[in-house]
């Protein structure tokens, strides 16, 4: 079954931890940088969710994302080793492309908080089912509907691609070009994008009438087919982080 | 006692000027399996979500009549509260899919969380549901990864779960094979034995006729006829309302071979076969 779940299933720590004290914890891990800006505090807490990622075990499917994030910081390493408007001392290069320090340092700072916030966000994504995760949610009084929203983008989506993946073949197999230069690109457009959205409209509405006659919108309580899981360390995990929040907050206010 | 009464019910779809069921006065016993034939927009469909309360709920538009589904009336329930009295299983199987589930076992889940049952009581309801359409094996499996038959049959199994009393089946197998609408009815024909009352909505008149013990003709929005199998089969204008009648009809029409006794032609291949061997 395809989906767009990033979900890595593995028998680890993190895996079994509440969710919620997950997403608490990418919330910590990104306001923690932002309460004390200096260096340090984000290279700790860059380190901090890497070593947790190496924990889970899914630092091998945490690479494409992070390949793809230094290829864009490379580009940030560039511009402002070049043209950060602060660079006093000049380190190497051949005008009008020399790096200089100052520029550099700012790179590097960048660096660093790019590279902790999608550590702290891979850390919630890899190590998450999403149906826990929205379990874990409406069990917390998020409406049932926006649950079952949340839910259903994994598994529609894949099935909306492969209707339309059907449909490109279907006008393909009648002649239509689908390939070559811009304008037979956009010439087929038309005929590709409306029998899509036609299609998907029907298969919406007819997807919530079963949903109506399964009791989507009844009003009473609600119960659930799994027991209501218990994750280890909640109320630790929460005062550690409550802590660490409050103690960089403290640190902000009085440094 | 009736299971399902209709009282000249009216009904108007929002964007259209003509009425989709025009006037329609029925009742149904407890343990029938009615079958509703019909040419296309005849008014089938719209009959069926009228049992459950889709017409008028989901859709709005102009409403008249009454219509009381086991103790219920339509207008004045909620689409969740009839759910529980009335079940109904669509045409295309895919879209009954929730898509917010991973497995079989989950989906049927899926009316029963909502509903608020308890835990419990859902387990044994689902194994019931599973078991009484033969989908114990697959109960693992990933509700997208099924075949049709089966993706309908855990369509079916979801709104068994819920213990209705009576189930609605608006063209179950048009989109299956062969094997996969033979899967179909045999459940079907479980689930009347167990003594639920069927209401099915249907173009194949062959299984209609094996299966149901009486028939309604609509066209247009109206009842042209409601009495058994044989006797709707038997008409000689059905081609005028864009049925064809089962092919043992037809064959003992052009025979003029009837039934002993009987105003009818035969209608099923038993029937056929008894009555053409015995000329």
């Amino acid at each position: 079954m395809k989906t767009f779940s990033l979900y890595v299933p593995r028998d680890s720590l993190i895996h079994r931890i509440n969710p919620i004290d997950k997403i608490l914890y990418t919330i910590t891990a990104i306001a923690v940088p932002l309460i004390l800006p200096s260096m340090a505090a984000s290279f700790l807490c860059m380190l901090i969710s890497l070593s947790l990622l190496a924990a889970a075990r899914v630092v091998r499917q945490s690479l494409p994302v992070f390949a793809f994030v230094f290829l864009i910081l490379c580009t940030v390493v560039l511009i402002q080793g070049w043209f950060y408007p602060g660079n006093q001392t000049p380190l190497f290069g051949v005008e009008p492309f020399v790096f200089h320090a100052e520029g550099l340092m700012k790179a590097c700072r960048i660096g660093i908080r790019v590279t902790n916030v999608v550590a702290a966000f891979l850390l919630l994504v890899l190590t998450t089912k999403p149906a826990d995760l929205v379990e874990e949610l409406v069990r917390r009084g998020l409406s049932p509907r926006i649950g079952y929203v949340l839910d259903s983008i994994f598994q529609i989506l894949p099935q909306m691609m492969n209707t339309t993946r059907t449909i490109l073949d279907a006008q393909r197999s009648r002649g239509l070009e689908t390939e070559g230069s811009l304008w037979v690109r956009v010439k087929a457009f038309l005929p590709l994008i409306v029998p899509v959205v036609m299609s998907s409209l029907i298969h919406a509405k007819e997807r919530a009438l079963a949903l109506e006659v399964r009791g989507l919108h009844f009003e009473g309580q609600r119960t659930w087919l799994r027991e209501k899981r218990t994750y280890p360390y909640s109320r630790e995990i929460r005062g550690g982080l409550l802590l660490v929040l409050t103690a960089s907050i403290v640190w902000r206010i009085l440094g | 006692m009736s299971k399902i009464r209709v009282e000249h019910l009216k009904y108007r779809y929002p964007s259209s000027e003509k009425l989709a069921l025009d006037d329609l006065s029925f009742e149904v016993d407890e343990g029938e399996m009615i079958g509703i034939i019909g040419r296309n927009g005849a008014g089938k469909s719209t009959l069926c979500q009228a049992f459950v309360g889709l017409v008028p709920h989901f859709y709005r538009g102009a409403y008249g009549g009454k219509v009381v589904v086991s103790g219920l009336e339509v207008l004045k329930s909620s689409v969740s509260q009839l759910a529980r009295r009335v079940g109904i299983v669509f045409q295309n199987p895919f879209t009954q899919v929730t898509g917010s589930k991973w497995t079989v076992y989950e989906e049927v889940a899926f009316g029963l969380e909502n509903l608020g049952v308890p835990r419990k009581e859902m387990i044994d309801r689902i194994d019931y549901a599973l078991q009484l359409l033969g989908m114990e094996k697959y109960r693992d499996r990933h509700p997208f990864d099924l075949s049709g038959g089966q993706m309908q049959r855990m369509a079916i199994a979801s709104v068994i779960a819920l213990q209705p009393e009576i189930l609605v089946l608006d063209e179950p197998t048009s989109q299956l094979d062969p094997q996969g609408s033979e899967e179909v009815f045999r459940a079907v024909h479980r689930l009347r034995e167990e003594g639920m009352t069927v209401i099915l909505a249907e173009h194949n008149m062959e299984k209609i006729a094996r299966y149901c013990n009486r028939v309604m003709l609509l066209d247009g929005g109206k009842i042209i006829d409601f009495a058994s199998p044989a006797s709707v089969f038997s008409r000689a204008d059905l081609t005028r309302y864009g049925v064809v009648p089962p092919v043992y009809t037809r064959v003992c029409r052009e025979l003029n071979a009837k039934r002993e006794g009987s105003p009818h032609f035969p209608v099923t291949l038993e029937e056929a076969c008894e009555v053409l061997k015995g000329r």
